[in-house]
């Protein structure tokens, strides 16, 4: 059995969405999205499904993290130029709503140390979840800037209220077989995770923030 | 038509009503004549309200349903109607009141009055103390919505009714408030206002309400389960028979009615597969449109707190809260203690408080806050004090919260509990086995050793995951299965297409060619495959720096793999997972997984979680809500009940003969000889029969004595 987007497809569509975006330059890095339009999938009675998957290539390379750490950690985001608070910084936040909002506005993703991240909903209430910014661990066992960098490559499919849903896989600085590997494997992914892999898929599209849709299934 | 000697029509209301329909230009003296009467009738009735007055019913209900051929002249008569509710609302007759609603009605259904208008009059009737007309009212403004909204969406139209709507939820009287709530709900069931912001309004003013009913009626809409089921058995009842009706024409005899209802039929049966080709609007739970639900929570539960309301209110309070906080992972902490105080044995529902608890729970919740309510439940519950009954029920319940929140657990508890395996009592001991293998699932580390069991291959790859951290894939799960049968391929298609395509590793797949049993020395070669797949990778890379050079640089890079290959022959295993891991990654990476790929990679998921488990591997599936059922099920599900049991054996029976004494003739329906019947006679019949054989004369005894030898020694 043919594979339900053959390779040229996804070339002529990457390819296209590179092309545009040199064209037209913008004033920024567009970012390239894959939107999937689902179907026979019903969003009450079937299960509500989300996985996350480490991409290849970082898809967001301008993510801001912040690192909320113990001592040790602390002093290691120093010597790596990382944003970090300490445990008293986050204490003086006091749970004010307002400078916790601020603070997850301010960044794209947090790392909390092992001993810290127990009492984050103590220390910042519910602030931080509201924003879907919760932090993810970081132990002492694992390098920061790989995590940092893992963090960045991550990407999260999860379905809502919709039956349609959006991941940024890629910018268009990268190349075109970075950004063909990115939405492979992105495709992949979010097909396993579907009930009937395939035959819950409507449509594909791939599209950089300011050009046009590309069609793949 | 009309013969002007007998003319009756300004009596005869519906005679003039019929022609006038017929042609309105030539009857419109007639209806000057009745309008004129009616604003006559309209003075006088005005000056006695209470009245009822039964010409002004007649001429009213007549203008309204021949309204709509005068247009201009009929202009203000909505208003006369309007007015007269709107002064004497509460003192007209019933009778009278429901005779103007209906006109109303009516003009409303031929679109002669603004929807708003009238909306806005009748919120202002529901102060009549009259339950018929408020519940005629409502079905009025149900079906009313539904026919504005049938072919399309006037999305001002509608935002301004809303508006209304949501300005009458906060209304001071009572009633309307609770009407305007049943109102939204039934156009939300009815997936019409399914839009967010109606649930918004239901959850900001509807659950905050002071009025109890209105406050319970929102609450139970966020409660509410989908009756949607029932919705589509009555559409599917609507549904037209195409066939038959075919056939029933083709039969019949041919009648331009005939004609035209088949012509009908096909017309709603094109209708109907149109509908069915549409994407079907899904209906969501209310709960989950909610844009704001740490707010809604936090206020729900602090009304709980300062409430005094009936102990059924309460726990609606405590349910709505508890959904809120498991589907949208909230932190509410001050509600766990709260929740711990009804966790008692003798306390009512006590089954469904513990349900909540369940709900309540998940994984970003830190486990020393979940703890008190495990600690609570094992002290309260699962002692041996209490009946087998309660103990199981905790027990489930603690597994119920486990499963949402396993970091809650402590060893030496989770220990305890699993010494209940062996309990005396069936379902408590069920329980107990049901806690330790959802454990062996979720975190081994915790059970005893002896109770660990041996680990399937998907549970030995499962990571055990700490307090927020994330599971992050890096490659399909499972993909690797993929592998067995691409690998010989790839050797192929890469040494034949030297100088084509370049940048890609051509994987293609197809199961003929494909070598099903792996033997190790086929997984080894698959290991030297692995490499060079990725060799091929990094070549491709300088590939399109230089192209000229490509079919060099790859016969380099194929001479370099095969000096690797011979060393890494001799590696360990440990090294080939890791490859695998890397290859499947690779896969992953360059083409688009099939149906057929997806297909054996369920398969190999399905595998790991049998190989080396005796039993049935645990449901990943889990629903949004906490079943009550799981908590209260303590006894033994039984195979069947009565009557299904009774069913196969009806089934059974069908075709059998019947067993016992059977009858041995040759032609089961003839009838019987009459010494036969004689044996079931009854004896008082038959008594002087049998007298008869000893008055019987010499020579018959002679005879009968001579045939019954005779009769015996024939037999021998």
């Amino acid at each position: 059995m043919a594979s339900k987007v053959s390779r040229d497809t996804l070339y002529e569509g990457v390819s296209g969405i590179l092309e545009n975006s040199l064209k037209k330059k913008r004033g920024f890095l567009e970012t390239v999205e894959l939107q999937i339009g689902l179907k026979n999938y019903d969003p009450q009675k079937d299960k509500r499904f989300s996985g996350t998957v480490k991409l290849k290539h970082i898809p967001r390379p301008k993510m801001k993290v912040c690192i909320l750490g113990d001592q040790q950690h602390c002093d290691e985001a120093k010597a790596n130029g990382v944003e970090f608070m300490d445990a008293e910084a986050l204490k003086k936040l006091n749970k004010n709503k307002k400078l916790v909002k601020k603070l997850a506005k301010s960044y794209d993703a947090f790392l909390a140390s092992e001993s810290l991240i127990k009492q984050i909903p103590r220390l910042l209430g519910p602030g931080l979840n509201k924003a879907g910014k919760f932090p993810a661990l970081l132990s002492h066992q694992e390098s920061m800037i790989g995590k940092i960098e893992e963090v960045k490559s991550t990407i999260k499919f999860q379905m809502k209220k919709v039956l349609c849903l959006s991941v940024a896989v890629g910018h268009v600085g990268m190349k075109s077989d970075e950004l063909a590997q990115n939405v492979n494997l992105s495709i992949n992914f979010l097909v396993s995770l579907l009930k009937k892999n395939w035959q819950n898929v409507r449509s594909l599209h791939i599209k950089s923030s300011m050009g046009p849709p590309q069609r793949l299934y | 038509m009309v013969r002007p000697n007998n003319n009756q029509l300004p009596e005869n209301l519906p005679q003039l009503q019929n022609l006038i329909k017929r042609d309105p230009e030539s009857y419109s003296d007639e209806f000057h004549i009745q309008y004129q009467h009616f604003l006559s009738l309209l003075e006088v009735f005005a000056l006695n309200p209470s009245e009822e007055n039964k010409s002004l019913d007649d001429t009213v209900m007549f203008i309204a349903q021949v309204a709509q051929c005068y247009p201009a002249a009929c202009e203000l008569f909505p208003k006369h109607l309007a007015d007269l509710l709107r002064n004497y609302a509460t003192v007209l007759d019933p009778a009278m009141r429901n005779c103007f609603v209906k006109a109303l009605i009516l003009l409303r259904n031929k679109n002669l009055v603004p929807a708003l208008d009238i909306l806005e009059l009748f919120f202002q009737l529901l102060r009549c103390p009259d339950k018929n007309l408020r519940t005629f009212l409502q079905a009025h403004i149900v079906t009313d919505i539904k026919n504005m909204n049938a072919k399309h969406k006037d999305m001002k139209l509608n935002s301004s009714l809303q508006n209304f709507m949501y300005s009458m939820l906060k209304d001071a009287n009572p009633k309307a408030a609770k009407m305007s709530v049943d109102i939204m709900i039934e156009l939300y069931k009815k997936n019409i206002w399914n839009d967010p912001k109606s649930v918004n309004v239901i959850a900001t003013v509807g659950c905050f309400s002071k009025v109890t009913k209105v406050l319970v009626t929102s609450l139970k809409f966020f409660l509410g389960h989908d009756d949607e089921d029932e919705e589509e058995d009555t559409e599917s009842e609507n549904e037209v028979d195409l066939k038959g009706a075919l056939l029933a024409n083709r039969v019949s005899k041919k009648t331009k009615k005939g004609q035209k209802q088949l012509q009908k039929i096909k017309k709603q049966a094109v209708k109907a597969q149109k509908k069915k080709k549409n994407a079907p609007a899904f209906n969501f739970s209310g709960i989950h449109l909610v844009h704001n639900p740490q707010g809604m929570a936090e206020g729900l539960f602090k009304q709980l707190q300062a409430t005094n309301e009936r102990f059924e209110v309460k726990l609606m309070h405590l349910d709505v809260i508890s959904r809120l906080i498991g589907i949208h992972e909230l932190f509410l902490f001050g509600y766990y203690p709260y929740i711990t105080r009804f966790l008692q044995p003798h306390q009512r529902q006590v089954t469904r408080v513990l349900q909540f608890a369940a709900q309540a729970s998940h994984e970003l919740v830190p486990g020393d806050i979940i703890e008190p309510i495990l600690k609570t439940i094992a002290n309260n519950f699962i002692t041996e004090r209490n009946s087998s009954d309660v103990m199981a029920i905790g027990l489930n319940a603690t597994r119920e919260i486990c499963m949402r929140c396993p970091l809650a657990m402590g060893e030496d508890l989770l220990q305890d509990l699993a010494m209940y395996k062996t309990y005396k009592e069936k379902s408590v001991m069920m329980a107990a086995r049901s806690l330790i293998t959802l454990y062996r699932e979720q975190l081994p580390a915790l059970l005893h050793k002896k109770d660990r069991g041996r680990q399937t291959e998907a549970q030995a790859e499962r990571k055990v995951r700490a307090y927020g951290e994330r599971e992050v894939h890096d490659t399909v799960l499972g993909a690797e299965a993929l592998l067995k049968d691409s690998k010989t391929i790839d050797i192929e298609s890469d040494e034949d297409s030297d100088s084509n395509d370049g940048q890609w590793v051509t994987v293609n797949h197809s199961d003929g060619e494909g070598a099903d049993g792996a033997d190790d020395d086929e997984e080894e070669e698959e290991d030297d495959d692995d490499n060079e797949e990725e060799d091929d990778e990094d070549n491709s890379d300088e590939e399109e720096e230089e192209e000229e050079d490509e079919s060099n640089a790859k016969d380099d890079g194929d001479a370099a793999n095969d000096e690797e290959a011979s060393k890494q022959k001799k590696e360990k295993k440990d090294l080939k997972i890791l490859n695998q891991k890397e290859a499947a990654q690779e896969l992953a990476l360059t083409r688009i997984f099939t149906d057929e790929d997806f297909k054996r990679i369920n398969a190999a998921n399905l595998k790991k979680t049998v190989t080396n488990s005796r039993k049935r591997p645990l449901e990943q599936d889990r629903a949004e809500f906490v079943k009550l059922n799981s908590i209260e099920m303590i006894f033994k599900k039984r195979k069947h009940d009565k009557e299904s049991r009774m069913e196969t054996v009806q089934a059974g029976r069908q075709d059998r003969e019947r067993f016992g004494w059977k009858d041995g003739r040759v032609n089961e329906h003839c009838s019987k000889t009459n010494s036969e019947k004689r044996k079931t006679k009854n004896f008082g019949m038959m008594r002087h029969k049998a007298r008869s054989k000893v008055k019987k004369s010499f020579r018959d005894k002679q005879l009968s004595l001579r045939k019954h030898l005779l009769h015996q020694k024939k037999m021998k």
